[in-house]
This record gives structure tokens, C-alpha cells and sequence, in this order.
């Protein structure tokens, strides 16, 4: 059902796309809300500055007309299933407009058990890519403002929706910026290393705009608001920062979807993702799992096996 | 004419006073982000861009001890903050919507109960603002009753112009010591041709009706629609110029430790939590009811001021797109 | 920073500044009690000179200032409340239930639901807290006299109307009647029972006491019944009285309708709020109910106030 066929490969995704992509999306949106399959969709809408977007909780064919797909629709919408964030999912079966990196994390949270996939009319996105979170929001998509993350993406076809609007383009020779980011902070020397991101933690100002959009932070009592015993320094500071972004990586291991939202909303651009996609590494090299390609009931980190790699114990 | 001085001679000042053993903060380059910074040299100042945290952590520090505590002979010592040790500060190139926001927050840090902590460093400080040229689409300063050439908040103003030096204007006798003493830095200016001022993406604002729209709408709809999509993080609050939330914390074992007071934001949910569980803003449509009504209701009600100064952070910075500048022009347009 | 241990240093604030420019409502009274630091933040140094287990999870703890003039110098009126620290835990926020006629100590009585009153619980006569206050509004005990008084409580709100009780009954010929109706959830969650019992035997008090029904034990010599019914069964005259009413949200909203009907006027029934709070002192922003900051506005305030308020408690 997905377009892997289709691999035309350009210097630069033009609006027509986008616009083509929108028109899809409006038109599904439309005819589920109508016909009943779903009591709502969430989907984008443009926000009032130019080329920008907006998540947006539709119920009406009349909103469902307005809903967008452009490159500025940056969110992974998947946040607002989970209860303790928005629990939009009470309503009934629910739309939802996912790309492919956004359908990773709805694949994750059906196999944690939050979310279940005939409770989701998913309307998946072949997408090309979205803007960086400070690129120039010019009208098409070139290398120079395209999200850090779409240069390295595995998942512009989306599998196992029940519609795909659009059939993509990708673009062509994209520079992998965070492979390279990340081979170059592990080929530091220890102490830099940790001097870089002493020198990240530092700014954070502990907003929780990562744990907020996080759709695996959807633990009701987070480690980090925790005070009986307090595991985690309240007040921002270095110490305090450095042990949440810590176990905050720690927790997501095996479980992030790569969807970079914690990254992209950071205030103090922080590059959370590199930590998410070490900890991945990880994964992949001890236990050749990768999360969120497919619902699995449990991830490498959740259960124990007799024949477990254990080099980790030194 | 007007006095006038150059931008190297303003970054000539700044090494200047760095001499005379003032800090001086200013925009500065910190890997990809523009902050707030001390300045070792003029040379790190970079005026290109908004600085992605306001200027207010330097009188309200994101995180600061407010006394340390440590048990000796068994017996509980509590020790105060010396601030007299707070170093004289000189602010330079805020632009106006971050110029604003201390005298905006004096009112509150110095009602009934003085915030010496606050109020020590507004005494120890100078502020130098600047003229804004480079606004975007979610500026709306103008929308709030400030203007990119507006001088409040500043005590010495500075506006760009055509030939890249600047036109100062001292607005205080703060700022007028800061040019006295620094007089040979300055000159008369030839020609006084402003540079363009930034553009304000949004309409200006009738803040006396929209203060009066949210005195009869506590319970209105529109809450819940502006908000349905809002995360709960703090980030909007964080890096707002006027928010002025904070918690106060403990840090430390029973034997010794400190108390900090630091940054807090009205959007989380445990914000308002009673200590029985019991929540007056259980949802987070009353919580972001909460964070207008406090910026464009009880702010003024209290102090006749608005807690807002239109800078836009919240509006680029919210993971969500939630626009606090169309959402007053959404309640500016009401009838009713 | 933070050389010279001020310890319990304890003094004058400077005078307060003006009122805001617009808006704000007029401070009831001026503080009294100050301390030689600007600190507003900086607590004063008290010592536990008794605990007394008022249930299985409420305990009061009396407190003894450390500083002699401190000691001497403090003073407060009934219904002001104070930031109680546990030094590693944080403050936390009690009405002082003492009454200001007692001198020469302070009582907090508190429920042990959170971090900072898990760690007062843990502490010992002897021990050290810091208390910063007395803040907020009173009630205006001087416009009570030559009234009658109904006292209303439920469970752990008895304290916040137990230092105005005794207030009055330490200048008991300034009133007409007194009565005192409280109730809560079962017999154990009574708080005070001694006094309770002492306010029972003596014959210029009239006190009704209940518990839920299902809370009393056999040999319960008070009501069973909620407040509200109680109160109304009680029907207390209304004719030049004033009720002071203090309990959970539901137990006011039950009650305020009673006292209607027993003819009291919004502006002759009286309550005290409790909210989050941190700084205590109108600054950091959490315990305001609409653009009222129940720490400098409160927490005392009469029903009609709370009636004009915004709605979100």
C-alpha cells in the first residue's frame, strides 16, 4: 500500500507536493468524519504567521477542510493519544495525520499498551520532510532548511496505515548531519566530551518542553516531579539538569522513535536527539533491535532473556 | 545634534567598563543561541539577533540561593545571601521589549515586601537599549503600547543609524553618568538619519478592551479552544520577559544545604496542586486562562501595568504554535 | 556569597512602600513583626517545645522562638498564617493555631501529606524549623465584640478557627454567646480533643460536635451527622452574629446555603482559604483565585468577597 516504488530523488521538494499531500489528507478527513469511522482527527492547521502550522483537534467536516500538510507541520501529533498529556482518545476512535518517523512512535505506544490501533484511523503521510526548527520557511524544501532529522530518514514511506496521502520525492543527497555529529563527538576524548554536553545541560532551563511533547513521557508521576524520595534536583541547575537529560535517555532507550521532538522544541537547542540515538545504537549493536518499526509487546530492556548479551558488565 | 558614538566605540566601552571591574552583559554567541551573557570583550557583542532567554535573569536569575543552612555543634545555623557582593552591572543592547520588563516587574518585587534580591541588582545595574530593526512576524510590541524606538526601561537609549554608529539618548541620570564618564567615547553626530525601525507583524491592540472582554469571560469558550493543543511545558513562560512565577526549594541534606528560588511556570499542572491533591486549575485550559488573564488582567489590576511587552518569544518558541498575538486579536475583534 | 551567619537575627523591615498605584486592596492591618536582614525570605529559628498527635496523621507542633527578642517581640493576629521550613525539605504553609493572646510560643498543627510535613513529622522536641511570617489578612476580632459568635469547622480547618476561639475566649466578656460547631469524618479524625472536651464542660461555650455518619464509635457523645445538617439542626440566631466557617470546599458549599437560610449576611459569615503557596508574601505567583492573592488579600475573607471572586477553586 505504500509507494517504495516510487523513488524520485530531487534537489528540491516544491509546494506543489505539499499542497497535493493536503488535499488527500482533507479529503480522507472529510469522508471518515462524515461517514463515522472517527469522532475526530487530529491533524495541522496553518498558524497565522506565514508558513507556519499548528496541531489542531478537528471534529467537523467544515474544520477538516481547513487541515494542512506543509513543511512547517513539524509535530509528531502522536502526544495528544496519550493520557497523560492530552487523552484525546476518550472521544472514541480518533484520526490522526502521522508521518513516517510520527508512525514509529504510534507503533511504540501500541505496544506499551497506551494506545490501540483499532482505535486509530491513521492517515499517514508519504513525506518528503519538514523545516528545521529555526530554517527559513521559504515555499519548498531544499537541504538547506529541511529538518536535521529528515536527512538521515528510513521511513518516507509509511507502512500499515489505513490511508497514505502522497506519494513522495525524496530529496537527493543528503548530507547525514547528525551520523556525523555523532561519530565526531565519539571520536572525542572523554573529558570534551563530557565538556560538551556539561557546556548543553548548562543552558537548559528546565521548561520540560521535551518531556511535554514526548509521547513516551507519558508516565503520570514523571522521576523528575518526583520529591518523596526527590531523585532528581528540582531547581535548575548544571547537576540537576545533567541527571534528567540522563535519565531521560535512559528511559527512552528502546522505546524512542527517533521522532526528534524533544530536540526540535527545545528552547536552549539542546541536541537532545543525540542522546536518543546513542542510546539506539546501543540497542541495535547489543540486541539488534530497533524501536518502533513494528507494535512489539516488549522492548530488549524490559525483559530478560538466559542468552542476553552481558559484555556490558565489566 | 544629538550625541552620538560608534559601534567601535561602543564595543571600546564595553572593554572599558569591563576595566573598571563592571560586569557587563550583553548579547553574546553560545553555540547556536544568542543569550544573555557577560561579556569579556565589545567584540562579543552580537546585536543581530533577540537573545532566545529575556534579559530579566539578570535581576531574577533562572535559579539563585536565597540562604544555606547547616547544622554545627548540632546546633541549625541559617546563613543570608551577602548581596552587597552583587556586582554593578551594566545591560548593554536590549532591545525595548527587554529594556521594558524590569520596570515592569519592579511593581511586583517591590509591593509590601521588598525582593532585595530582585531590587539589589535593579539598583546596581544600568540599562542600555537599543532601538529594534530586526523584528519578525511574531513581533507585536506595538500591539502592547511599546514601539521599536521606545525608550522605557532604559537609561541610556541607543538608535541605529544609517551610518552604522548610534544616536544616544540618556534617559536617566544612570545613563547620564554612564556617558559622562565615559564622555570622550561619544560625539556629535553629523547627520542623524535612523536606520529603519522592525516591522510588527500584528495590528495594535486596545489592551483597556481586552482587559475588559476578560473581566466577563472567566468562563468562555475561547479557553478551551486557544488551549486544547497546549503541552503544559514551561517554555513560554521561561523565556518571557515579564513572567515572574517562581518556587522555592530546598537543596541539600537535613545537616546542610540551600534554599533556591527559581524559575516556575503557571502551565505545569502541578503548579497549583494543594498538598491534599486537590487542584484549582486541574486542566490546562484554566492554566493557560491563568497566564492571560495574569499578563492582560490581574498584572494591571494590581499594578496598572500589562505583563507582557510583546517580544514574540512565546510565540517562536511554543512546540505547539499556540500565538498569544492572535489570540488577543481574536479577543480585540470581539463585540461582546 | 552569604558570609556572616545572621542565624536568628530579628528586627525591623523597612517601612512598607506605598500602596500599588491602581488596584490592590487595602492591607487590613500593618505587620508588626520584622527582621533585621532584607531577607524577606529568611526564616526565623524556632525550637520544638512539644508535639502533641492530634489523630493518627495530624500533630501540632509547639514552638518556641529561638532569638530572645524574637521570643518576645513577635506577635500576630488570629487567622495570619506562616511559612513553616524543615531545613532539607522546604517550607510549607499553616495558619498559626495558636491563639495571639498566648505569648512567648507559636503553634502549627498539620496534616503529613507532603515531603515538607513528612520531614516536620520526623522531627523531635528539641529539634529547629524555621518559621517566616506572621502573613496575611486577620479576622477583625475588635468588630466582633458586643456580637455573638458560631464557630463552623470540619476535620484538619479547625486550627485556622481554634486561635480565634481561644482569641475570644481569653476575652470572653467582650461577647454574647459562642458557638462552636465542628464535625469530622470519624471520632479519630476530631483534632483537639482535649479542648474539645474543655470547651464542652464550660458553660459560656456551647459546642456541637458530630462525625460522619459510620464514624463513631459506641460510646460517641457528640452527633452523627455532617456539618451542615448539624448546623442547620443547631440553628444557632443569626440575630448580631457572625459565623466563622472553615472545612473543605464541599463542607462550605453545604454550609454557606444554611447559613442563608439561618439569616446570616454574606458580610457577617466569614472563612479563611488555603492555597498553594511558596513565597507567602505576593510575589511568585500560584496562590492567586483570580486577581486575588488570597497571601496578601487573605486568607480571611468574608462570603460575599469569596462570592465576587472568579470562580476557580
Amino acid at each position: 500500500m505504500n509507494a517504495k516504488a516510487n523513488k524520485n530523488q530531487s534537489s528540491c521538494i516544491e509546494p506543489s507536493y505539499y499542497q497535493a499531500v493536503t488535499q488527500a489528507i482533507r479529503t480522507q478527513a472529510v469522508q471518515v468524519l462524515k461517514d463515522g469511522t472517527v469522532a475526530g482527527v487530529v491533524g495541522y492547521l496553518p498558524g497565522r504567521r506565514k508558513g507556519t502550522a499548528r496541531p489542531a483537534l478537528i471534529t467537523t467536516p467544515e474544520e477538516a477542510e481547513k487541515l494542512i500538510f506543509s513543511p512547517a507541520c513539524v509535530n509528531n501529533l502522536s502526544v495528544y493519544l496519550t493520557k497523560s498529556k492530552k487523552g484525546v482518545l476518550k472521544q472514541g476512535r480518533i484520526g490522526i495525520v502521522a508521518k513516517g518517523c510520527d508512525m514509529r512512535a504510534l507503533a511504540g505506544l501500541m505496544g506499551e499498551s497506551q494506545i490501540k490501533r483499532e482505535d486509530l484511523f491513521i492517515i499517514a503521510v508519504d513525506c518528503a520532510g519538514v523545516y528545521g526548527s529555526r530554517a527559513e520557511r521559504s515555499e519548498s524544501v531544499t537541504e538547506a532548511n529541511i529538518a536535521r532529522k529528515c536527512h538521515e530518514c528510513t521511513v518516507h514511506h509509511p507502512e500499515g496505515a489505513d490511508f497514505v496521502a502522497g506519494a513522495a520525492t525524496e530529496l537527493s543527497g543528503l548530507t547525514p548531519l547528525e551520523a556525523e555529529e555523532m561519530a565526531r563527538i565519539e571520536a572525542l576524548p572523554q573529558a570534551e566530551r563530557w565538556a560538551f554536553w556539561k557546556e548543553h545541560f548548562s543552558r537548559c532551563i528546565r521548561c520540560m518542553a521535551c518531556r511535554q511533547v514526548c509521547p513516551f513521557c507519558y508516565c503520570e508521576q514523571c522521576l523528575c516531579d518526583k520529591n518523596r524520595p526527590q531523585a532528581v534536583e528540582n531547581s535548575p541547575r548544571p547537576a540537576g539538569n545533567t541527571a534528567w537529560h540522563i535519565v531521560r535517555a535512559m528511559h527512552l532507550a528502546g522505546r524512542c522513535g527517533g521522532c526528534a521532538e524533544c530536540e526540535r522544541v527545545c528552547p536552549m537547542d539542546i541536541p537532545l536527539n543525540l542522546l536518543n540515538r546513542r542510546m539506539a545504537k546501543e540497542l541495535k549493536e547489543l540486541y539488534d533491535y530497533e524501536a518502533g518499526l513494528a507494535p512489539a509487546e516488549k522492548g530488549p530492556l524490559n525483559q530478560y532473556k538466559e542468552d542476553d548479551d552481558q559484555s556490558f558488565i565489566k | 545634534m544629538p550625541q552620538i558614538i560608534t559601534e567601535q566605540n561602543l564595543r571600546n566601552l564595553i572593554d572599558l567598563l569591563v576595566k573598571e571591574s563592571k560586569v557587563v552583559v550583553g548579547p553574546k554567541q553560545a553555540d547556536s543561541v544568542v543569550l544573555y551573557q557577560p561579556l569579556a570583550a565589545g567584540s562579543e557583542l552580537t546585536l543581530d539577533s533577540l537573545p532566545r532567554r529575556s534579559a530579566k535573569e539578570l535581576f531574577f536569575p533562572i535559579c539563585e540561593n536565597i540562604l544555606s543552612y547547616q547544622r554545627l555543634d548540632g546546633k541549625m545555623q541559617v546563613t543570608d545571601v551577602d548581596r552587597s557582593r552583587f556586582p554593578e552591572t551594566v545591560l548593554i543592547g536590549a532591545p525595548p521589549c527587554d529594556a521594558a520588563s524590569p520596570a515592569i516587574l519592579d511593581a511586583v518585587f517591590s509591593w509590601d515586601y521588598n525582593d532585595e534580591f530582585y531590587l539589589e541588582r535593579r539598583r546596581k545595574s544600568t540599562i542600555v537599549g537599543i532601538a529594534c530593526t530586526q523584528g519578525d512576524d511574531a513581533c507585536f510590541c506595538t500591539a502592547v503600547g511599546l514601539a521599536p524606538d521606545t525608550d522605557t526601561g532604559s537609561d541610556l537609549f541607543l538608535t541605529p543609524l544609517k551610518d552604522g554608529s548610534y544616536a544616544c539618548k540618556a534617559v536617566t541620570e544612570k545613563g547620564k553618568a554612564l556617558v559622562d564618564a565615559h564622555a570622550r567615547l561619544f560625539g556629535e553626530a553629523a547627520s542623524a538619519d535612523a536606520a529603519p525601525f522592525a516591522e510588527q507583524g500584528t495590528e495594535k491592540l486596545d489592551l483597556v478592551k481586552i482587559k475588559k472582554w476578560l473581566e466577563g469571560h472567566f468562563e468562555d469558550p475561547l479557553w478551551e479552544k486557544i488551549s486544547d493543543i497546549c503541552v503544559g511545558c514551561g517554555s513560554c513562560a521561561f523565556i518571557c520577559p515579564a513572567c515572574h512565577c517562581f518556587d522555592i526549594n530546598d537543596e541539600g541534606s537535613t545537616e546542610q544545604g540551600s534554599r533556591r528560588k527559581h524559575w516556575d511556570a503557571c502551565g505545569f499542572s502541578k503548579f497549583t496542586n494543594h498538598a491534599s491533591g486537590h487542584n484549582p486549575r486541574d486542566v490546562q485550559n484554566k492554566r493557560y486562562r491563568n497566564r492571560i488573564m495574569h499578563k492582560f488582567k490581574y498584572y494591571d489590576d494590581k499594578f496598572g501595568r500589562t505583563l507582557c511587552t510583546g517580544c514574540g518569544r512565546c510565540v517562536r518558541a511554543c512546540p505547539v504554535g499556540i500565538d498569544i498575538a492572535e489570540i488577543l486579536s481574536t479577543i480585540n475583534a470581539k463585540q461582546d | 556569597m552569604g558570609e556572616g551567619a545572621i542565624g536568628n537575627a530579628y528586627g525591623h523591615f523597612p517601612p512598607p512602600p506605598p500602596p500599588p498605584p491602581q488596584g490592590g486592596r487595602e492591607l487590613r492591618h500593618e505587620r508588626e513583626s520584622m527582621c533585621q536582614s532584607n531577607n524577606i525570605y529568611l526564616p526565623n529559628l524556632a525550637t520544638i517545645e512539644a508535639i502533641v498527635d492530634e489523630t493518627p496523621d495530624v500533630r501540632t507542633l509547639r514552638l518556641v522562638f529561638q532569638d530572645e527578642q524574637v521570643r518576645e517581640n513577635f506577635s500576630f493576629r488570629a487567622g495570619q498564617f506562616a511559612e513553616y521550613s524543615a531545613f532539607g525539605a522546604g517550607e510549607s504553609t499553616f495558619c498559626i493555631a495558636s491563639a495571639p493572646t498566648r505569648k512567648g510560643y507559636i503553634e502549627c498543627c498539620f496534616r503529613s501529606v507532603g515531603r515538607v510535613t513528612e520531614s516536620l513529622r520526623r522531627l523531635e522536641v528539641g529539634d529547629t524549623i524555621g518559621v517566616r511570617g506572621p502573613y496575611g489578612n486577620s479576622f477583625p476580632i475588635e468588630q466582633f465584640f458586643g456580637k455573638s459568635l458560631v464557630f463552623i469547622a470540619g476535620g484538619i480547618a479547625l486550627p485556622p478557627l481554634r486561635t480565634v476561639i481561644w482569641n475570644c475566649l481569653d476575652l470572653r466578656d467582650k461577647f454574647k454567646d459562642i458557638t462552636i460547631v465542628y464535625g469530622a469524618r470519624s471520632e479519630a479524625d476530631l483534632v483537639y480533643k482535649r479542648e474539645l472536651a474543655e470547651w464542652q464542660q464550660r458553660d459560656d461555650v456551647r459546642l456541637v460536635k458530630c462525625v460522619d455518619p459510620g464514624g463513631n464509635g459506641p460510646d460517641f457523645d457528640g452527633k452523627v451527622g455532617f456539618v451542615p445538617n448539624v448546623l442547620e439542626e443547631a440553628a444557632p440566631s443569626s440575630e448580631n452574629t457572625v459565623a466563622l466557617v472553615c472545612g473543605p470546599p464541599i463542607m462550605i458549599k453545604f454550609t454557606l446555603p444554611v447559613l442563608e437560610r439561618l439569616g446570616f449576611a454574606d458580610d457577617h459569615i466569614y472563612t479563611t482559604l488555603e492555597n498553594r503557596m511558596k513565597c507567602g508574601v505576593g510575589k511568585c505567583g500560584r496562590c492567586n483565585v483570580g486577581n486575588v492573592y488570597v497571601c496578601k488579600d487573605g486568607p480571611v475573607f468574608t462570603a460575599g468577597e469569596v462570592k465576587a471572586m472568579s470562580q476557580e477553586f
